[in-house]
């Protein structure tokens, strides 16, 4: 017995690096996917983050574009006329871990070992402005349905395209937004601002918006703090301190969710009460709302898309979505992950080729008409952003969601100032 | 900011403190007795944080209780991981290779055992204490939930204490530390000291990491920002010692804390006030490490220590 645990011992002294190969093992088997390659398909890769810090969001995504997969396969396919039938698409699935360079690597993958036609994926702005570089190296078309910075689409790239509307736009909205309730006589004019982002282009990117709008409507906003935090903080106490000591009447922030959820923690457990508060694009995501219960309550977000939205074919998505997935879907994140797979399908068929450059061609000009998103309209500008509007939705008690802005896709009124309790 | 802002501050980073210490005390011990950088230790919090919130969604148990229910639990998890895995490393006055290779290996493996078990999403524990705070006045308010936790991470390195000056297996743990040689040849069972020893270390880090769950929303990812900071005091406060770890962790929490709000003073025609922008706050811990390892390499328990003696 004791020699036999001897000869263990050894096996095991020598080669503890299998512990280290073996997690590799499980990592591969719970992270990533390959499709089997089949001669008469679509090739699309698609690389999101299922695992790390934004595995929720990045599972949405993958959820959405997988849906619209789903349906244009179940439609017959895509029409490529250079074929003469339609092809089904083919997903090659990678899971990035919210690990920026192992993104990129993979869209190299994709793009290279792979060969696929053109490459989905990029949620957030961090991992997407890792993976940017790769398109125009390899000349294929990549599109990001969960990067809305700027700063991607001003470097020149011929093949980067992004379906979310630019970040600017959320920092502009929110301002428009509380200056729409200083007209209506809700909030006072010349209240004080404290602006506390994230140390992202994201991040910058609101605040360039906001400030933007403020420059333009003198009188409206003063505002008295605007710093920056690093990304996945666990202690706030510092910096909202500094909020606390400036005095402001709106707390507005921009963050990821794991952020937001902290950060909006310590806000309360430190009695801060401001008129009016949001975290940009976050709000109602139901991890927050369970993480916090009422802590939400009437936090407003700038979203890209919201369920409330009143169209025909956002509805249809919506039970769509709910059918595929078995879970309501409760957040922006699909919807651009979802039309970004379409507008790529609709430019492929427009191409009417699998040539790289023929569909990079048809993306600077094809058009989505029957868009969930608000606007009902996608298509590419000139630097291969998205630009359609975004809409403002406010959590109300009870788990409630209202779009409270603009007013003709608004479903409730706003609350404003926030009631003290 | 006013005296008593800073003051405000100081309560919470000391409150902080805390759990640091109880996060960074499993480190030492196994680092003390076995010489082994524990890098699993990340993955121990993670599921420390995920055994209260099962005993929360369960059974209804609060996760303070959670907490306390998770030493023993952890305790018999460390010591089946050492008889399976680490009681096979080599033995050796300095870390080896071997050794981070293997619990740092054991780290993926139980995160991505949690991301089966658990998925990928966010989770939180929402009591009734998580969002209220204790008032004095109009500026200080201190999180009832922040209150608790240091009050149970203390009392537990206070028991951590005693059992370490007043029993068998603290003075085992003790000789060990100090040298292992001289341990052996006056009776010490150095294989089952370190067993329970690594069991200790696991039950603290099960321990600190429910505490850290009703602080924190979790992931399978949890852990890794926090196996810096645990770094960092056990490096300050000296590697093998205890109470070190508590005075490296009060150091690295009011460090943390008035990083971003102590003006400081810069010449760029007359004298300015700048603040440290919050998002450079991370800096702190690295640049503490490099400059404890090239100033004070035994930490601010060896210097103490050298003082005493020259006295």
């Amino acid at each position: 017995m004791r020699r036999t645990l001897a000869f263990f011992g050894q096996i095991i002294r020598r080669t503890s690096i299998l512990a280290l190969a073996l997690s590799g093992i499980v990592t591969l088997c719970t992270g990533t996917g390959r499709a089997v390659v089949a001669d008469d398909t679509i090739k699309i890769g698609v690389v999101l983050p299922t695992t790390g810090s934004e595995s929720k969001p990045g599972a949405y995504q993958k959820e959405g574009i997988e849906l619209a997969i789903k349906q244009i396969n179940d439609a017959g396919g895509i029409m490529v006329k250079s074929k003469g039938k339609k092809l089904k698409i083919e997903e090659v699935f990678y899971d990035d871990g919210t690990d920026s360079k192992k993104s990129a690597s993979l869209v190299e993958r994709a793009m290279s070992s792979d060969n696929a036609v053109a490459v989905l994926g990029g949620y957030s702005t961090a991992l997407g402005t890792a993976e940017s570089v790769m398109a125009d190296r390899y000349k294929t078309p990549w599109l990001t349905t969960g990067a809305g910075a700027t700063a991607i689409f001003s470097k020149g790239y011929q093949y980067a395209f992004g379906s979310l509307s630019p970040v600017a736009l959320i920092g502009t909205t929110s301002a428009e937004f509380l200056g729409s309730l200083v007209d209506q006589g809700k909030l006072k004019k010349g209240l004080k601002v404290a602006i506390v982002v994230e140390n992202t282009d994201h991040g910058t990117d609101y605040v360039n918006g906001f400030n933007d709008w403020n420059g333009k409507h003198k009188g409206y906003f003063d505002v008295v703090l605007n710093e920056k935090f690093e990304l996945g903080a666990t202690d706030f106490s510092g910096i909202l301190q500094r909020v606390k000591s400036a005095h402001a009447d709106i707390f507005l922030s921009d963050a990821h969710l794991p952020d937001y959820i902290t950060m909006q923690r310590q806000y309360l457990q430190n009695g801060l009460h401001h008129q009016m508060i949001s975290y940009g694009a976050r709000g109602p995501e139901a991890n927050a709302r369970q993480a916090l219960g009422a802590g939400t309550d009437y936090i407003f977000a700038g979203i890209w898309w919201s369920n409330k939205l009143p169209y025909p074919q956002a509805k249809k998505f919506a039970a769509d979505y709910k059918a595929f997935t078995g879970h309501d879907v409760d957040s922006w994140y699909a919807a651009p992950a979802y039309d970004g797979m379409r507008i790529l399908a609709k430019a492929i068929e427009t191409a009417g080729s699998l040539d790289k450059d023929k569909i990079r061609d048809a993306l600077k000009k094809v058009e989505l008409t029957d868009s969930v998103l608000p606007g009902q309209k996608l298509k590419f500008s000139a630097n291969g952003q998205a630009e359609y509007p975004f809409v403002i939705t406010q959590n109300k008690p009870d788990n409630k969601v209202d779009i409270v802005y603009p007013k003709d896709a608004a479903t409730g009124e706003a609350v404003a100032p926030i009631p003290n309790k | 900011m006013s005296a008593v802002e800073y003051l405000d501050l100081l309560l919470k980073a000391l409150l902080l403190a805390g759990v640091y210490a109880a996060m960074a005390v499993g480190m030492t011990v196994v680092y003390g007795v076995m010489k082994i950088v524990n890098l699993a230790h990340a993955g121990f919090l993670m599921l420390g944080a995920y055994f209260a919130l099962e005993m929360f969604n369960r059974f209804h148990i609060d996760p303070v209780l959670g907490s306390v229910i998770a030493l023993p639990v952890f305790f018999l998890f460390g010591m089946l991981v050492h008889w399976v895995l680490v009681r096979w490393l080599p033995k050796s006055d300095t870390p080896t290779l071997a050794s981070l290779l293997l619990m740092f290996g054991f780290w993926l493996v139980l995160q991505n055992l949690a991301y089966a078990r658990w998925g990928n999403e966010d989770q939180s524990i929402l009591t009734p204490l998580t969002l209220s705070a204790v008032h004095i006045g109009d500026t200080i308010s201190i999180p009832k939930v922040n209150l608790v936790v240091f009050a149970a991470a203390v009392f537990c390195m206070v028991v951590l204490q005693i059992v370490f000056h007043r029993s068998w297996f603290g003075r085992s743990m003790r000789a060990l530390i100090q040298n292992p040689y001289a341990s052996q040849i006056v009776g010490v069972d150095d294989e089952r000291t370190a067993r329970l020893t690594f069991g200790l270390g696991t039950a603290f880090a099960g321990f600190a990491g429910a505490l850290l769950g009703m602080l924190y929303s979790f992931s399978p990812d949890f852990g890794r920002p926090f196996l810096l900071r645990s770094f960092v005091i056990i490096v300050l406060g000296g590697l093998e010692s205890v109470s070190g770890v508590a005075l490296g962790a009060i150091v690295l929490a009011i460090l943390e804390t008035f990083s971003t709000v102590i003006p400081l003073p810069w010449y760029w025609h007359g004298w300015q006030f700048y603040y440290l922008p919050p998002s450079y706050q991370p800096v702190v811990p690295f640049a503490l490490l490099v400059v404890v390892l090239v100033i004070m390499p035994k930490g601010l328990a060896g210097l103490f220590n050298r003082k005493w003696k020259t006295a």
